[in-house]
Parts: C-alpha cells; structure tokens; sequence
C-alpha cells in the first residue's frame, strides 16, 4: 500500500502492515503505533486538540495490519445520534416538477481498524477538523431531532473531496409539487450511509430527496443512492468502549 | 418412626382441617416458591435485563418475582385445603377496619401502581421535585415507594403517595436542554463587540453547545455598574455538565482576552459645595 507521495505529506488512506513501527501523519494528528514485545504492539495518538490516547495491542504473530479509512462523522465530540443536518452554503431553487443533481462536501471523520482474521475491528477514530463537528437540533427542544451539525458547500465531482476532512456526497433532489421550492438544508439518519476511499479522498453514498404532497402537508422524503465507484469502501466503525457488566457476586 | 412422627403431624388440626403436616408442606412450598422467584428474577437481570431499557427490565423483573410468589401461594392453599371463602367474607368486615388503619399503606401502593402506569418519568431519568427541593437520578419506582439517588451520591427515599401528588420537572425527556449565563460589561465597551468576542469563543471551544438554534444574547438590564447580557446556549441533554459549569468561565475568557471590562459594583459620589 502507498503510504505517502510527493503532494500529500499525509498519510493515505488504506492498509498498513506494521511488524517494528510506523508513524502515520494526519492534518494536526499524530498516530504511532511500535512493537513493544514479542507479541504486543503500543498504540500512541494526539488529535488536533492535544488529546492523547493510548493503548496496548496484543498480537498473535509477529505482524499486525492497520487499517486507515474515513468513517461517517459522528463520533466527535461524542456519539449522541445518527442523524446529519447539511445546511448549504447557498440555497438550491427547484421550480415546479423539476429535479436537480449536485455533488456537496460532507464532513468526515478517520477510524483505525485494526485487521484481524480478514475482519475490521475499531481500534481508534480521529477528526481533523473538530472545529466543524458540531450538533443541532431539527424541530422544537421537546420533539425534535439531534443531529450531527455542518455548514457544508457545493462540490463540482466525486474527485473534488477535501482529504481527511470532508468527502463528497451527491444529492439529487426531485420537485414533485406544483409550486417552486427553495431547498437550503437536508437531514437524514447518516447510519445507512457507505464511504469509500482512494489515497486521502472520499466518497459517500448519496441520497435522493423527493418534494411530494401528502394528503394536505407537503414533505420530503429521503432515500439513499449508492455511489456508484470503483473505490475501497470503507470499513463501518464501532463503539467498543462500551463497558460490559462485571460480576462480583452474587445477590 | 418418621412415618409415625408424619402421621401424628397429620393428625394435630390447628383450625378448620388445616393441620400441622399440611402448613409445613405449605410453609415448603411457598419457601421453595420464594428461591425459585429469586433465582429466577437473578438469572433474568444477569442474561436478559442488560439488553432492554432500565425501567422495562425492572418492571419484567418485578412481574416474574411476584408472579412465581403469587403461584407459590396458590398451590400452597389448594395443597393445604385452606378455603378463601371465609376471609373473602371475613375481609369485608376487616377491609374497613384495616382501611382506616392502613390508610396511608395502600394510599402508597395504589399511587406506585398509578405511578407505573402513568410514568411521569423512567427509571435512569433526572427528575427535580421542585416542591421537595430534590434533584436527582429516578432508580426505582417501588410497592411503597420511589427511590431517587441524589447528585452527592445520597439515595432518598419518596413515599409513592406524595410522588404522585408532587409537581415533577424532567430534566432527560427533552431532545435537549438550555444553559445560561448574565455577565455585566462595562458601559464605555461596544456591546456588540462584546456578544461577538462571546459567541466566537462559546463556538470555538465549547463543543457541545449546539449551532442550530444559535447562542442567544439579551440585553437585560442598564445596571447600576454594568450594563448586563443574559447568554442563552442549547446542549444535548446529557451533557449538561459540558456547558453549565464552564458558561462562565469561557465568557470571562473571551472578554479578557478582547479587552472588555466586567466592572466592579461603583457609585459616582457628587459633593455639593457651599
């Protein structure tokens, strides 16, 4: 796997065989990861806000594979929900039944996999750009929704991702209605969602957006739309610092 | 000789064919019944109760316990030919007498099962008692009584009769919460500055307040010192203890870091001359 190239002093995505030490370099990110024993890996990470992480990785042999690729964004600064609200920096005016195709930057986060018997195990998740890794609520405090926050531009093509921050997702958004509708925000639940990598730059499956009247209340019903690319996808991140019960008797 | 002790134990009649051998058979039974109810309840809250919310384990549990009790009591009454029928009646008589006596008992208990039905809040919310000064963590809604577990770490204990009565404000059931703040500036500073240096600094280093709706400032009062800002910020609802506390702090960051005085109380003393 190509680790790093002339115009990007960062780290690529993809995998990393590691058997004495690596240091891998993201945006304001730090990762070490060095063999400490015969069959034990140390893990070092400081993010771009300085915090530091580490961890002890036992290993099997006398290798371990890394796995580096981009994971949806919403783990900073603490997993609260799976839905995102993409607020465009200019809004998108659809006349009567009309349809539009754009492309928009979508933030990102990386997780570190670690790769064991062919499967994908969490081991860490990074974000370089914490600043744009906010929440907000769609509806009222009572009854609406949290959702992952980002002010989020138009991009021109899949290749125009922003690396290690922000991948490209295509929007199609479809007027069924017999008036003009202006569009500057779209949420959904991001969970279903795939990302796909090529050296630092990402892809996400996209969504359709479809204006339609139901009974008298106009709404926007949102379905996903695989991205159709020939790119690594990535592996899906999971929470594994959830505590697990311990027994220390019985009752 | 043990048959023969057996056959006496038959044989010795309390009251109304109920013998000594049939109440320890029963005494057995309903002994059995509790173990078994324990152990039950136990193996559910070891293998089950972890993958369903808190309030729903607890009330499964709570239905297996007394469901395996309830069975225990019935066969321990047919197996000792005990006839309800008389207490049924004898109860009429004695349900008065004990309702006056235990009036505040079943009170509790028909509140707890009102308060189960109802659920003004699950077990895991934080709830304030607003009548009883209390904040705390809801961790069950007993028979008797609710216990909330206090935020030093003390558990106080509710009878279900006033809980059910009280005025109860839930701090958990909204999507998120308010935090604020009133910081008074000095009246020679641009108030406009001001709430900007402030919004910037809450969004740069406050994580969890929330973008949409938007930190909010209101200019509340023209102070005798200071001309005073109420800051309003939105958080996720469990992470209070990410904005509340630190509002203040990060407020006075920003404005010293600008250069905005946040004056000290003062008084202009005019002395009149002869």
């Amino acid at each position: 796997m190509s680790q790093e190239n002339s115009e990007n002093p960062f780290s690529n995505y993809g995998v990393y065989e590691i058997s004495d030490q690596i240091e891998l370099s993201l945006p304001n990110t730090i990762i070490k990861i060095e063999r400490i024993g015969e069959n034990a890996f140390s893990y070092f990470r400081q993010d771009s806000e300085g915090n530091i992480t580490e961890k002890m990785i036992p290993a099997k042999s006398n290798t371990i594979n890394i796995e580096v690729a981009p994971i949806r964004p919403l783990n900073h600064p603490a997993r609260r929900t799976g839905y995102i609200f993409l607020q465009f920096d200019k809004e998108i005016y659809l006349s009567e039944n009309s349809a539009a195709s754009i492309f928009v930057h979508c933030p990102v986060e990386i997780g570190l996999f670690l790769i064991h018997n062919s499967h994908r195990e969490s081991l860490d998740w990074v974000t370089c750009n914490p600043l744009n890794s906010r929440f907000g609520l769609y509806g009222t405090p009572d009854t609406g929704t949290l959702c992952k926050y980002a002010e989020v531009s138009l991009a021109t093509d899949y290749r125009d991702s922003i690396p290690y921050v922000e991948g490209v997702m295509k929007i199609v958004i479809e007027n069924t209605l017999n008036t003009g509708q202006t569009v500057s925000k779209v949420i959904f639940p991001i969970t279903d969602n795939s990302l796909y990598y090529e050296d630092s730059k990402t892809i996400l499956d996209g969504i359709k957006v479809i204006l339609r009247k139901r009974a008298v209340v106009s709404i926007a019903d949102v379905s996903i739309e695989s991205a159709k690319t020939d790119w690594t996808k990535s592996p899906t991140w999971e929470d594994t610092t959830v505590s697990t019960a311990m027994e220390m008797g019985l009752e | 000789m043990p048959t023969e002790f057996f056959q006496n134990l038959g044989e010795m009649e309390i009251v109304g064919g109920l013998t000594v051998l049939s109440l320890l058979i029963g005494g057995i039974i309903m002994a059995v019944g509790i173990i078994v109810a324990k152990i039950a309840k136990l193996l559910f809250n070891k293998y089950y109760a972890p993958t369903l919310s808190k309030d729903t384990a607890q009330n499964i549990g709570k239905l297996i316990y007394f469901g395996i009790i309830i069975i225990s009591f019935l066969v321990f009454t047919s197996s000792t030919g005990i006839d309800l029928s008389g207490l049924l009646v004898a109860g009429g008589i004695f349900a008065v007498v004990i309702g006056f006596a235990t009036q505040s008992v079943v009170s509790n208990l028909i509140s707890g099962i009102f308060l189960m039905a109802e659920k003004p809040a699950k077990q895991g919310d934080t709830i304030q008692i607003p009548d009883m000064s209390i904040t705390g963590t809801l961790l069950d809604i007993g028979t008797f009584s609710s216990k909330l577990r206090k935020f030093d770490g003390t558990v106080i204990r509710i009878p279900n009769e006033k809980f059910f009565t009280a005025n109860i404000r839930s701090l958990t059931v909204s999507t998120v919460r308010r935090a604020d703040a009133t910081v008074g500036i000095a009246y020679k500073d641009d108030i406009e500055k001001a709430i900007s240096v402030i919004k910037n600094e809450i969004l740069v280093t406050m994580p969890f307040i929330l973008r949409i709706p938007e930190p909010e400032f209101r200019v509340e009062e023209l102070g005798d010192s200071s001309v005073n800002i109420r800051v309003l910020v939105w958080h996720p609802k469990d992470d209070w203890s990410q904005a509340q506390p630190i509002l203040l702090t990060t407020i006075k960051r920003a404005l010293d870091n600008s250069g905005i005085e946040i004056p000290f109380p003062q008084r202009v003393i005019w002395e009149a001359k002869d």
